[in-house]
């Protein structure tokens, strides 16, 4: 799926958390949204994905405006997200978070495509334990299952990797490789190893505006990424 | 267990020392419905009402404006029209209260229910006033009023309508049962867990939460209907946030997310009202002691007591 | 009852239960409990005394010292656990107030004079004023401005509020949160015995007096927006108003006209007139 973002400006209150920021998605393609703490990456997800309006500027998905669709319609257009904070069902059971990801908003049958997701995010093992109780590691690989239970054909993660162990992480590397070119992926990710193994391109978000936009060896060249990078820590 | 209380209230008038005791068991059980209605609502949904009275009186209400048109429907078209009812008056309610969420759910619900009560209170020409309306029937089939004693001796003593309260609980037992276990009622539980995330996975989560308002206000409608052909009377009172607040009690006391909960806090909250009253005049004190202490102590509620040993999830 | 009075009254227990939830977030539905317990405490002084002055210190002194042990005690422990189990606490304790003032008074309906020198009656502006209306007139806009003052002050508390979830960083500011939440409770709870003697001499004394009190106050709370003392003034007047139109022109719906207003506001702003949080 082909996700155009154009000239999207949000504001909370006096902040401009995001300045008339475009970013534009072919489709298949893996994308990488960097920037420092702050820089406006959760808050452009939020518009993308419905949850925010923006005061000006246009969502399409494969060219068709959005911008006005609530968040669930959204996501039936076959658009996934994960959280930056695991966003799950504690109290319910691990197959249940599931069970309610595969049915995608509808109340259709499709159960029993839960084992097959819990044995692909390895998590067959605490299918009955309640979510609130897993350990960092096996939330993050919940949360993302969740996403890729509604068989997204665009994608948006944010920082799926943060707190993960090494092994952990690799897990996680391995299953979006894995994925299929039918997918469309953003990823915001502060683990630079996993943006370049991942991203075939990437952009660069800075206090709500973008600065650089291009390849990763382009993005690594440019003096303002530097200088947002280097030259401040 | 749910079984265990079934036995026990089939075979209670059998048992019973007096009708008086059949009278409290009729009491409980329709406050059992209504506690159930609202236990989909706050146990299951999340959505903590205080207005849920509302749908409780319209249903009496429905009864006590309509039963002369009523009467040659029989039973079924008392209780349709009380679920009807609560609906109708759900309907906008909902549609309203359901955009907020936590406290301000709970004090919407309670506004438009007080609003609900306001009306009743003083639109004395279409309601009736203070005094409400009465002389509604019982509505107790033919063939129960003359056949059900021959089958259940029993019911020589204890009235045709306990079967009437006990076949309505059973039957709204089993359907709130079906609707918490449908998909349905694990997405209301989604979103009572997260509503964003729900959205995210493609729920459109205000109609979810609004047809559960809806359903819930037509079981309280339900419930209101069976007291108002009980009692023979539609009220104010049915209607006033009081009524709204003892539910709610009954519900967190037997425990959320739970029916069977909500049936025990129903039982045990009509004993303390109706029974304990008759020893002290400090029933209430009584009620609000356990209460509280079931807030600060015993989140599970009583149900949870049971669990212990097993924990469910 | 004229409806600027009526405002006052209703201001004075919409500001507590705004600034409780305002710095605490605790929606209290004992307040209006509290209303019913300076009164009682009004009548006690009063028919003791005589002094409807020192009532006046007493009552709310009495019901915000009740208010600090309930939070002390009781309120505390459900920090952790979230808004509902606190309102519903709030919800157990109207149960045991009534049964308590009961238990203490009697089923009976009290009513005590109003202090003299503020007796009579006297016309302003073709409307009839009783120089007690004025008085609690003059006591709420007292109150109001106080507080309009204050509440920057009791922001501190708005500021700490946000740190219940992240104690480390509550005690690296040295705050002690849990001070600030027991003073909050039992200056809300005075602010409803206030509340309460002032309403004694004229409204009738008995223990269902708390009912629509409460519901009146929420009302006036949700329409201004929590958390506001702005939102509290607006609100008590605008339903002080429509009260009083409600009883002279829509005699059978003067109340369902108040809870519609309320209906109204929320459909257009759901966060009330003032409200900004979300
Ligand atoms: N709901 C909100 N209300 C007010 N300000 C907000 C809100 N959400 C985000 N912000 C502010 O907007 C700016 C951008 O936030 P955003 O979460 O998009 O940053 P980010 O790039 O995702 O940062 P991080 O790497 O820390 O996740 C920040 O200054 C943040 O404080
Ligand atoms: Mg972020």
């Amino acid at each position: 799926m082909r996700l155009e973002a154009r000239q999207i400006s949000v504001r909370f209150g006096a902040l401009a958390a995001l300045a008339s920021v475009s970013l534009d998605v072919q489709s298949g393609e893996r994308r990488a949204l960097i920037g420092p703490n702050g820089a406006g990456k959760t808050t452009l997800f939020n518009v993308i994905a419905g949850e925010l309006r923006p005061a000006s500027g246009s969502v399409l998905l494969d060219g068709r405006d959005v911008t006005s669709l609530p968040t669930w319609r959204r996501a039936r257009m076959s658009v996934g997200r994960t959280f930056q904070r695991s966003a799950l069902f504690p109290r319910l059971s691990v197959s249940e978070n599931l069970e309610l990801a595969v049915r995608r908003g509808a109340l259709g049958g499709r159960r029993r495509a839960v084992p097959d997701r819990l044995a692909a995010a390895g998590l067959s093992a605490v299918a009955e334990r309640p979510a609130v109780s897993l350990g960092h590691g096996e939330q993050r690989a919940l949360e993302i299952e969740l996403a890729l239970a509604c068989e997204p054909r665009l994608l948006l993660l944010d920082e799926p990797m943060a707190g993960l162990s090494g092994a952990e992480r690799q897990a996680a590397l391995a299953r979006l490789r894995d994925l299929p070119r039918s997918v469309t992926l953003v990823i915001v990710e502060h683990d630079i190893d996993a943006v370049f193994a991942i991203a075939e391109r990437i952009t660069v978000l800075d206090h709500g505006v973008r600065i650089a936009d291009g390849t990763p060896a382009e993005v690594r060249a440019d003096p303002r990424v530097q200088e947002v990078y280097l030259g401040r820590s | 267990m749910p079984a265990v209380l079934l036995a026990v209230l089939i075979s209670l008038p059998f048992w019973t020392p007096s009708r008086y005791w059949v009278s409290v068991a009729i009491q409980a059980l329709i406050l059992a419905v209504f506690a159930m209605s609202l236990d989909l609502l706050l146990g299951f949904g999340g959505m903590p009402s205080f207005g849920h009275a509302a749908f409780y009186g319209m249903g009496a209400y429905a009864c006590g404006k309509l039963f002369p048109q009523l009467t040659g429907g029989g039973l079924l078209a008392f209780l349709a029209a009380g679920m009807a009812a609560g609906v109708i008056a759900a309907l906008p309610i909902g549609a309203l209260a359901v955009r907020a969420r936590g406290i301000y759910f709970l004090m919407l619900t309670l506004a438009f229910a007080q609003m609900v009560w306001g009306l009743a209170f003083q639109w004395t020409s279409f309601t009736g006033g203070t005094e409400g309306m009465s002389g509604i029937p019982q509505a107790v089939p033919d063939w129960l009023q003359e056949q059900g004693q021959n089958v259940w001796p029993a019911l020589r003593t204890a009235g045709p309508f306990y079967v009437v309260a006990l076949t309505v609980a059973v039957l709204a037992f089993a359907g709130l049962t079906a609707i918490t276990r449908s998909p349905f009622g694990r997405a209301l539980e989604g979103i009572r867990e997260n509503e964003g995330r729900m959205r995210a996975l493609g729920y459109p989560t205000y109609r979810y939460r609004l047809a559960a308002f809806v359903i819930a206000a037509a079981f309280a409608g339900l419930a209101g209907a069976t007291t108002a052909l009980y009692n023979g009377y539609a009220n104010p009172s049915q209607l006033y946030w009081h009524t709204s607040g003892l539910v709610l009690i009954a519900v967190i006391v037997g425990g959320t997310r739970s029916l069977l909960g909500a049936v025990l806090g129903a039982f045990f909250v009509t004993i303390v009202q109706l029974v304990i009253s008759s020893y002290t005049e400090h029933w209430q004190l009584l009620l609000g002691a356990v209460f509280i202490a079931v807030v600060l102590f015993l989140p599970g509620g009583l149900i949870s007591l049971g669990r212990l040993g097993w924990l469910r999830r | 009852m004229n409806g600027l009075v009526f405002a006052g009254l209703v201001f004075l227990l919409a500001a507590g239960l705004s600034v409780i939830f305002g710095v605490m977030d605790v929606l209290n539905l004992a307040h209006g409990s509290f209303y019913m317990l300076g009164a009682y405490a009004a009548f006690a002084v009063v028919s003791r005394t005589g002094s409807f002055w020192l009532a006046l210190l007493l009552g709310p002194l009495t019901v915000g010292l009740i208010g600090a042990v309930m939070e002390l005690v009781l309120f505390r422990r459900l920090y952790q656990r979230g808004h509902l189990a606190q309102v519903l606490l709030s919800f157990g304790f109207t149960l045991v107030f009534v049964d308590l003032v009961r238990s203490w008074f009697g089923p009976r309906t009290y009513g005590i004079a109003p202090p003299p020198g503020l007796g009579g009656a006297f016309h302003v502006a073709g409307a009839n004023f009783t120089k007690y209306d004025v008085f609690i007139l003059g006591v709420s806009l007292l109150v109001g401005a106080a507080l309009l003052v204050g509440w920057r002050l009791l922001k501190v508390g708005a500021v700490l509020r946000a740190g219940v979830s992240d104690k480390e960083m509550v005690g690296l500011l040295g705050i002690d949160l849990g001070l600030v939440f027991t003073l909050t409770f039992a200056f809300g709870a005075a602010l409803a015995g206030l509340g309460g003697v002032v309403a004694a001499p004229f409204v009738a004394i008995h223990p269902a007096m708390d009912d629509n009190v409460l519901i009146l106050a929420l009302v006036v709370v949700v329409l201004g927006g929590l958390g506001s003392i702005e939102g509290a003034l607006a609100g008590s007047l605008l339903i002080g108003l429509a009260y009083s139109f409600g009883t002279f022109y829509l005699q059978e719906f003067s109340i369902a006209i108040v809870f519609a207003l309320m209906a109204a506001v929320l459909v257009l702003r759901p966060r009330g007139l003032f409200g900004i949080r979300t």
